[in-house]
């Protein structure tokens, strides 16, 4: 079903949206654009080419609490963490969408992560296709495209004069206002982001483990944890206890498999412990042990780990590069 | 992009891997988006090809020396990257026998991002007092470079004027963006730790929460942990994907230790840092 709507009557509905639930959606902050929960319809960013973090933290919080143990006189009392409004995410791109849909083999698989399955069974996605492609963004080569509807429950499409709105879920339908009309027209013709080819990047990764590639690529890694928290597919995270005068919180917190403690064991081993084993344990999820597991390539191509890296690791030219060597030790 | 110094660049890189001096040369090369610069690990003769030299070579590329520590390297130094240079060889981080400086002379630098070059020269490249590196073994120069005068700590002072209240609204608002992605530190080179105090378990100064007081504790610390070792290079800021002004917090303790001790970080090898090193008559403050 494809509804109009203009650009007015779209934000009256997120003021009424906005009255019952939470709206996350991007906001500029000085230079940045970051999904955050808006105080004011006004605040929304319409025009950008792609956030510089993923929506994913909404769904996997930088930080949260996973439950409080509280000490009643002696009497330890379980308190878990409690989600307290519905949400909406508005202005996420078809890779960001997708990212998220990613994100739930893991996390909804059973048994199942109960804080992320409740924040998404009641969190509502609201896309926006986009109308212009990036140098840094490849999602047609990565499943995606510019206008997917796939992952959202309703997707935007600008048009002149307001939006095409494409209902794709019965949870989208259910936050459908009265009196959009029907949209009789065509949709816009989609950006062409650049494609790149991937179709024998797994068998590569599956033969270049001790390649000394990975070391040589290391070489100019800062091993800082940028691309892994700009990612809207990563989704390392640890967990701890602190306590403080007999009460308790179990936190969960970002991390990386680029930081050099991620896998030290007790006794002070590290399974990882030089540069390239580290480098190497990023792309290999990606681009394999997460489709081993879950079918899909954990890679959606938004572009972000190739804008943010400080040293220009850029992800398109490290596939490129695993196929022409694989293509060279089988000739 | 300067060809010349290029060219002399790469005939110095070629010489040293051909005749075996060195493992591997470090310097630039031209990054992803064919704009850009990014740094380049040389091991063989037939890859000093790929070397350049530009506006965009702002990578303050002394920091992997940290990496390489049992093979004799030569790396890219530009004039405010020596100072890292002097500043590692008075921590004893690296021998001077394993290191071949290429210096190069720098009309300066312009900001860059991925696809994205500035029009403009950095701010610190603004006041450089440095024509030439401070220390090199192979100097590459072109043409001669104007040194510039001008005030250094201007953002600075007018940030002393701000009442504490708003210089304190201020930071939290900066530091409530960050990440804990590290960046910062990973790419400074004056932090290199074998275990950052962020990390600590035992004891556990700070913990794993990506929030606004452990965020200001981190940066809080980090800063103070340069007080009078940060060489200025700016890498810190530049990496910072959440734009925190950092050099504004880094500059006000450098300010403050060329005030009281009357030194600056890697300008002299030899010179003990303030915070190395204790004098009777310092006074303390306290207990005269």
């Amino acid at each position: 079903m494809k509804l109009f709507t203009s650009k007015d009557d779209l934000i009256r509905w997120l003021n009424s949206l906005l009255r019952e639930r939470i709206i996350v959606a991007p906001v500029r902050v000085q230079e940045l654009t970051v999904f955050q929960p808006i105080s004011k319809v006004e605040e929304i960013a319409f025009d950008f080419g792609n956030t510089t973090l993923s929506p994913k933290g909404w769904f996997l919080p930088p930080t949260e609490t996973l439950f409080s143990v509280q000490n009643n006189d002696g009497q330890p009392k379980l308190v878990p963490a409690v989600i307290e409004k519905d949400a909406v995410i508005f202005g996420l791109h078809p890779c960001d969408a997708r990212g998220i849909a990613l994100m739930d083999s893991p996390f909804l698989q059973e048994p199942g992560d109960a804080l992320y399955r409740e924040r998404r069974a009641r969190t509502a996605l609201i896309g926006l296709a986009c109308h212009q492609a990036q140098p840094e963004c490849f999602c047609t080569s990565m499943g995606s495209a510019p206008n997917d509807p796939s992952h959202v429950d309703i997707l935007l499409t600008e048009v002149e004069a307001g939006y095409i709105v494409q209902v794709v879920t019965e949870k989208g339908e259910r936050l459908l206002p009265k009196g959009f009309v029907e949209y009789k027209g065509a949709l816009p013709t989609p950006p062409e982001p650049q494609a790149i080819p991937i179709k024998e990047v797994i068998p590569a990764i599956r033969e270049l483990f001790n390649n000394p590639y990975w070391e040589r690529l290391a070489d100019r890694c800062l091993h800082c944890n940028i691309c892994a928290y700009v990612c809207p597919t990563c989704y390392c995270f640890d967990v701890r206890d602190y306590s403080d005068r007999g009460n308790l919180e179990r936190v969960r917190s970002w991390d990386s498999c680029q930081s050099s403690g991620f896998t030290r064991i007790a006794g002070g081993y590290d399974l990882r412990p030089t540069k390239g084993a580290r480098l190497r344990q990023r792309f290999y999820h990606k681009l394999l042990y997460f489709p081993e597991q879950f079918q899909d390539v954990a890679c959606v191509g938004c572009g972000r780990c190739i804008k943010a890296c400080p040293v220009n690791i850029d992800i398109r030219e490290v596939m490129s590069d695993l196929q022409q060597l694989e293509a060279k030790s089988e000739s | 992009m300067d060809s010349e110094l290029i060219h002399q660049i790469g005939n110095q890189a070629r010489d040293l891997l051909e005749s075996g001096t060195v493992k591997g040369v470090i310097g630039y090369e031209r990054a992803s988006d064919g704009l850009t610069a990014r740094p380049f690990f040389a091991y063989e003769p037939a890859a000093v090809e790929r070397l350049i030299f530009d506006e965009t070579c702002s990578y303050n590329l002394v920091k992997y020396l940290l990496d390489k520590k049992d093979e004799k390297m030569a790396v890219v130094v530009k004039p405010c990257d020596s100072r890292t240079i002097n500043l590692l060889l008075n921590e004893e981080q690296i021998k001077r026998d394993m290191v071949f400086i290429i210096g190069v002379t720098c009309p300066g630098v312009v900001e860059t991002s991925w696809n994205h070059k500035g029009q403009t020269l950095q701010a610190r490249c603004q006041t450089c007092q440095l024509s030439k590196p401070l220390v090199y073994d192979f100097l590459a120069e072109h043409e001669p470079v104007e040194r510039l005068e001008g005030e250094l700590y201007l953002d600075i002072q007018e940030m002393e004027t701000r009442p504490v209240t708003v210089r304190r609204a201020f930071w939290l608002e900066q530091f409530e963006r960050c990440i804990r992605c590290y960046a910062c530190r990973q790419v400074c080179p004056g932090c290199y730790c074998p275990e950052c105090f962020a990390e600590q378990l035992d004891p556990l100064w700070m913990g794993i929460r990506i929030a606004p007081k452990e965020n200001e504790l981190w940066q809080t610390i980090r800063t103070f942990h340069l007080a009078g070792r940060c060489v200025g290079c700016n890498e810190c800021e530049r990496v910072c994907p959440v734009d925190i002004p950092l050099s504004l917090l880094n500059r006000k303790l450098e300010k403050e230790v060329k005030e009281l001790f009357a030194f600056q970080a890697g300008l002299n090898p030899e010179e003990l840092p303030p915070f190395a090193t204790f004098k009777k008559e310092e006074k303390l403050g306290f207990e005269e």
